[in-house]
């Protein structure tokens, strides 16, 4: 061996480097070749920073600026259409730059700053341009960029809006229920002594014809005329007790009080620790209760079905087995928004409990470093092992709507934290930020990225309300190349003699570690003189388990400032977290149906099986095998070569016939000797009933039979089968041999049996 | 999944059951072996199996044997004037949209007098179910044709049979904006007129069920080819519509496959007099119904209704000019 690469092996297997074969990687300022175009985010088009909408109805709550000014740019038409994609593309980088630096407030405001600054005053050109895509934009609100604050800004924002739709719907539905409740006293009063007596009258009608109109008198006919059966004391105490209730509800602030329901501050919702959360909880829960009874009640009690005996003992009882999600749901859900680096064991227990009640509490767990080593000491990193824990004991509870993303990915979950948002239980939103890549002079949004596309945080999403198993609840389909290990991307770069070299290069769990200066010790710099072929890329080194003394060590292809390449090899200990990652991701994607094991074992048996019966039935027609190969059977009849993920469960193909009937029950065979009727076939056109009402008689749905036979002649009978408007009667054989005229009847009756 | 709470399941429980008995008001003046009577029978099987509560169900007719309808059900009823069956019920379902509208009106009262309003109904689309008796022939005033009255048939105002082509119900609704169901069945297969009852209740929209009915006082004959020929019935099937059961299927062996979602080939059934399509033939449940469309959602409160009326009063106020030019 070598000496280069006796020093190279060395330093894989124990991470010393010996400085005259390797350089340190400190202050070199590398960054994985992968990230060489992304020096300058605020020169490229990507989802942030994101517009948190101003709400209204049917608009997204959160929307990125270039989705936006794509919008508005396609929405141009006419002259110089060119001209103003370029401005307002221009205005767009200003804004994202302003927004880098720090700058805050509502798209408006920075549309107007950046417009100002790209000298919009003086190019009448710009002007028109941008005014002719500001039309275009649809809604406003603040921005955020990508950074530490922002997924408890996104959460809270998107809490705040669903919050929003159902205040406003409760609000509706309190405001109608009183005036219904009031209506009924009213109407009670009206109908009272009180009401009736002239004075009331009076007041009713107004003053103006107090000299015309004798209200005593009109009084006194209205008295004699008051209703019997009075308005049970009972009932209207109910209904004063239901209006005392709703009307000091705290749940949500009263539409005309802003925050202030009669006095009474609305509840806080939000909270930064599971400790407060659960104590203001348990304090309020007997007032949920009591307000939903209260509903329940004055619902039944305006639809005019509320029965004393039938209804007092069901709601003495009402909440004191616990409330369901679905009598929760019109009240606001809880937000937790935590830090899982204030995450203590009390807290921890806590949110577990929370995640375990089935309430509907939102927890938005953030993660700022997976990169921390363990408290176990040498040799472990927790790469996010804390919140993947998290994230996997909530989606064992199995009612719990579970969210993992690094920030990066959270504009393109939108739809998805809305679902969770929106889910009738506890749902977890476990976030990384990308906050810990600053002290490595990359971005949050970079950070985040890299987490997600190495695997080392991959996102998805599981939402018991979507189905009842893993197919239709589990979302992995999020992260880049969902079926392999890690994803491959095209790297074009220009070698020593200018010529253009395109690679395909995998980033792994590695390159996201070498983003990171805490690793640096793990990373060694080969000089461009000692660059030989016993390098090899790390997911190549990662496809097999090796045994003994390694012959290639795993190296990473990286950049400096200039963008210059450079080729870092890595010791073993980066190489066993890779494994270990993949590992983890080898069993997401297991849940999520991509290479599952389960479908590929029984594809492999059924295909075994399948390759069995052709042989047998080759063999069992020597002759026509002789003749010709036999054909192949068709495509769907073979199962699969290959599965890459469960087949998703396909619709059973069209049938041109028609369906198969309903089933009835079989009836039993009549003797042509017994008179009967075919009921179901009856239209109830009373003919036969009118004929013999004791002989003939409905059924429960009004469908005649054979009530009593002996209850009338042989001649009803067969005048009945004649009158019949469907000629369902049959009139069977006489019973009485002695009835006159009966060889005319038989004859008659011939046509119906 | 139930998506019921547990307050509403134990609610359900509390509910109050119904009998056939429950809704069967007086005995029917309809003639002895009238249609009639099959399909009062399969409404009032429907508003019991349903669990309509009286108090909240409404029957609106207009003028004509079918119109004697709201009579004989033990629920609000509201027995109209000729023709003006759909707008009284359209009032009422935009007045208290919580109440289950029906309407029974007949051919004379629907598609001669009253088709103006039958074709406005349709395209408002409001949530009601609409029956039309089509017996055709007028028999409350004793045997006077009717637009759906075959060509040829004799009546005290054609004495000679009619001589147009009788009016199609089925083609004409299906030719207007909006419609949303069309169904049609004939009075003596109950369990199939039952099935389709049923479903037009249950269909968000202005449901338009035609039914075919005999008349047994003043055209006895003119259906027997039909009601003796279980092949002259053609029986629409589908798995978004109705399936024929197994006994049914026994006896009445012409079945195709419909969908009915599809319009175009819903017309084409629809021209078909003989034989004579049973099922659905149309359905479309996306239409918005212009209850919907109309509801502001606001609470009629008094100061609401009191700011309403003074704006109207305000119209035809002629206010002194002192007044008029201090608002000025």
């Amino acid at each position: 061996m070598e000496d280069a690469q006796q020093a190279h092996v060395a330093f894989f297997l124990t991470g010393r480097r010996p400085a005259d074969q390797l350089d340190a990687v400190d202050g070199l300022n590398l960054r994985p070749a992968l990230f060489a175009r992304y020096r300058t985010l605020t020169e490229l088009r990507y989802d942030f920073p994101l517009v948190l909408a101003d709400g209204g109805s049917g608009e997204p709550f959160a929307e990125s600026l270039s989705g936006l000014v794509d919008a508005a740019l396609s929405g141009l038409s006419g002259s110089e259409t060119e001209r103003a994609r370029k401005h307002v593309l221009r205005l767009e980088q200003e804004i994202r730059k302003l927004v880098a630096g720090g700058a805050g407030g509502t798209l408006t405001t920075l549309w107007d700053k950046a417009a100002d600054a790209l000298g919009r005053g003086t190019d009448k050109a710009l002007e028109d341009s941008l005014k002719r895509a500001r039309k275009g934009i649809k809604l406003d609100g603040e921005l955020t960029d990508c950074d530490e604050a922002m997924p408890a800004r996104l959460i809270r924002h998107g809490w705040s809006s669903v919050q929003q739709h159902k205040a406003a719907a409760f609000g509706k539905n309190i405001a109608k229920l009183n005036l219904k409740l009031a209506e009924i006293l009213r109407s009670d009063f009206e109908s009272s002594a009180a009401g009736r007596s002239a004075k009331n009258l009076r007041e009713s009608v107004g003053s103006a014809h107090d000299d015309t109109f004798d209200f005593a008198a009109m009084s006194r006919m209205l008295s004699t005329s008051l209703p019997k059966n009075a308005f049970p004391e009972s009932r209207r105490r109910r209904i004063s007790q239901l209006l005392d209730v709703l009307g000091s509800q705290r749940f949500f602030p009263l539409p005309d009080a802003s925050g202030n329901g009669k006095g009474a501050k609305a509840y806080e919702f939000f909270f930064d620790s599971c400790a407060a959360a659960l104590v203001a909880l348990r304090e309020r829960m007997p007032r949920v209760v009591e307000l939903a009874r209260a509903i329940a009640i004055a619902e039944l009690e305006i639809d005019g079905q509320y029965n004393e005996a039938r209804h007092d003992a069901l709601f003495e009882q009402f909440g004191a087995n616990g409330m369901d999600p679905q009598d929760l749901a019109p009240f606001p859900d809880y937000l937790i928004c935590m830090n899982t680096a204030k995450l203590q064991a009390a807290e921890h227990a806590q949110l577990m409990e929370i995640l375990s009640s089935g309430l509907p509490i939102k927890v938005l767990l953030q993660t700022d470093d997976i990169l921390k080593e363990s408290a176990i000491g040498e040799g472990n990193l927790t790469s996010g092992m804390r919140s993947r824990q998290i994230a996997n004991m909530a989606m064992g509870l199995n009612e719990v709507y579970v969210l993992q993303s690094s920030a990066s990915n959270l504009a393109r979950f939108r739809d998805r934290i809305l679902r969770g948002l929106a889910y009738r239980g506890p749902a977890l939103f476990s976030v990384f930020s990308g906050a810990s890549g600053k002290a490595s002079g990359l971005s949050a949004y970079l950070t985040s990225a890299a987490a997600m596309e190495s695997r080392a945080f991959p996102a998805f999403a599981y939402d018991p309300s979507a189905g009842p198993n893993w197919a239709s609840r589990f979302y992995l389909d999020a992260n880049p190349q969902v079926d392999l290990d890690w994803p491959v991307q095209a790297f074009d770069y220009e070698d020593e003699d200018h010529q253009s070299v395109s690679q395909d290069l995998a980033f792994t769990l590695v390159d996201f570690l070498a983003c990171d200066r805490r690793y640096s010790k793990h990373l060694a710099r080969v000089p461009r003189a000692k660059w030989n072929g016993s390098m090899i890329a790390v997911d190549e080194s990662l496809t097999g388990e090796k045994r003994g003394l390694p012959e290639k060590v795993p190296c990473l292809l990286m950049v400096d400032a200039d963008n210059s390449l450079q080729k870092v090899i890595v010791d073993d200990r980066l190489i066993r977290e890779a494994r270990r990652c993949r590992e983890m991701w080898h069993s997401l994607q297991e849940l999520g149906g991509v290479h599952n094991s389960h479908a590929e074992t029984l594809l492999a048996r059924e295909k075994k099986a399948w390759e069995e019966r052709m042989h047998q039935e080759v063999e069992s027609h020597p002759q026509a095998s002789a003749v010709a190969a036999p054909a192949p059977a068709p495509a769907a009849a073979a199962p699969a070569a290959s599965a890459a993920a469960v087949p998703p469960a396909t619709a059973a193909p069209a049938s041109a016939k028609a369906p198969a009937p309903a089933p009835v029950e079989a009836e039993p065979e009549k003797s042509p000797d017994d008179a009967y009727i075919e009921t179901p076939r009856c239209s109830t056109c009373n003919e036969c009933t009118q004929l013999n009402d004791k002989m003939f008689a409905y059924n429960e749905n009004k469908q005649a039979y054979i009530a009593n036979v002996e209850a009338g002649t042989y001649a009803q009978l067969v005048e009945a089968a004649e009158s019949c408007q469907v000629s369902i009667i049959h009139p069977g054989k006489p019973r009485n041999p002695k009835e006159p005229g009966l060889e005319a009847l038989l004859k008659r009756a011939e046509l119906f049996q | 999944m139930n998506m019921m709470s547990a307050t509403d399941c134990l609610l359900q429980m509390c509910d109050e059951q119904f009998d056939l008995e429950d809704y069967q008001s007086g005995v029917p003046r309809w003639c002895t072996g009238c249609g009639d009577n099959a399909i009062l029978t399969a409404v009032q099987r429907l508003c019991r199996d349903e669990g309509l509560r009286p108090e909240k169900t409404v029957f609106v007719s207009g003028i004509g044997c079918s119109s004697r309808f709201p009579h004989y059900m033990k629920t609000y009823g509201f027995h109209g004037i000729h023709g003006r069956a759909l707008p009284v019920a359209e009032g009422v379902k935009m007045s208290r949209p919580d109440l289950n509208v029906f309407v029974n009106t007949g051919d004379g009262d629907c598609c001669s007098i009253g088709a103006a309003h039958w074709i406005h109904a349709l395209r408002y689309n409001m949530n009601i179910t609409v029956f039309l008796h089509d017996n055709q022939i007028y028999g409350l005033t004793k045997k006077q044709a009717s637009p759906t009255s075959p060509i040829g048939t004799k009546s005290n105002t054609t004495p000679r049979g009619s001589y147009l082509e009788a009016l199609n119900p089925l083609t004409v609704t299906l030719g207007v904006q909006n419609v949303s169901f069309v169904a049609q069945v004939v009075d003596w297969v109950p369990e199939v007129l039952f099935d389709v009852v049923k479903a037009a209740f249950h269909h968000r929209g202005l449901s338009f069920v035609r039914i075919v009915q005999r008349c047994p006082e003043w055209l006895p004959k003119s259906l027997d080819p039909w009601l003796h020929d279980p092949q002259r019935l053609l029986f629409l099937n589908h798995e978004k519509g109705l399936q024929a059961s197994e006994g049914l299927s026994r006896l009445y062996k012409n079945q195709i496959i419909h969908d009915p979602s599809d319009l175009s080939r819903a017309r084409d059934i629809a021209s078909s007099i003989d034989p004579i399509p049973v099922g659905i033939l149309y359905r479309n449940p996306e239409v918005p119904c212009y209850e919907d469309l109309r509801n502001s959602g606001m609470l009629r409160t008094t100061a609401m209704a009191k700011s309403g009326l003074n704006a109207e009063f305000d119209k035809f106020t002629v206010w002194p000019e002192a007044e008029q030019a201090q608002a000025a």
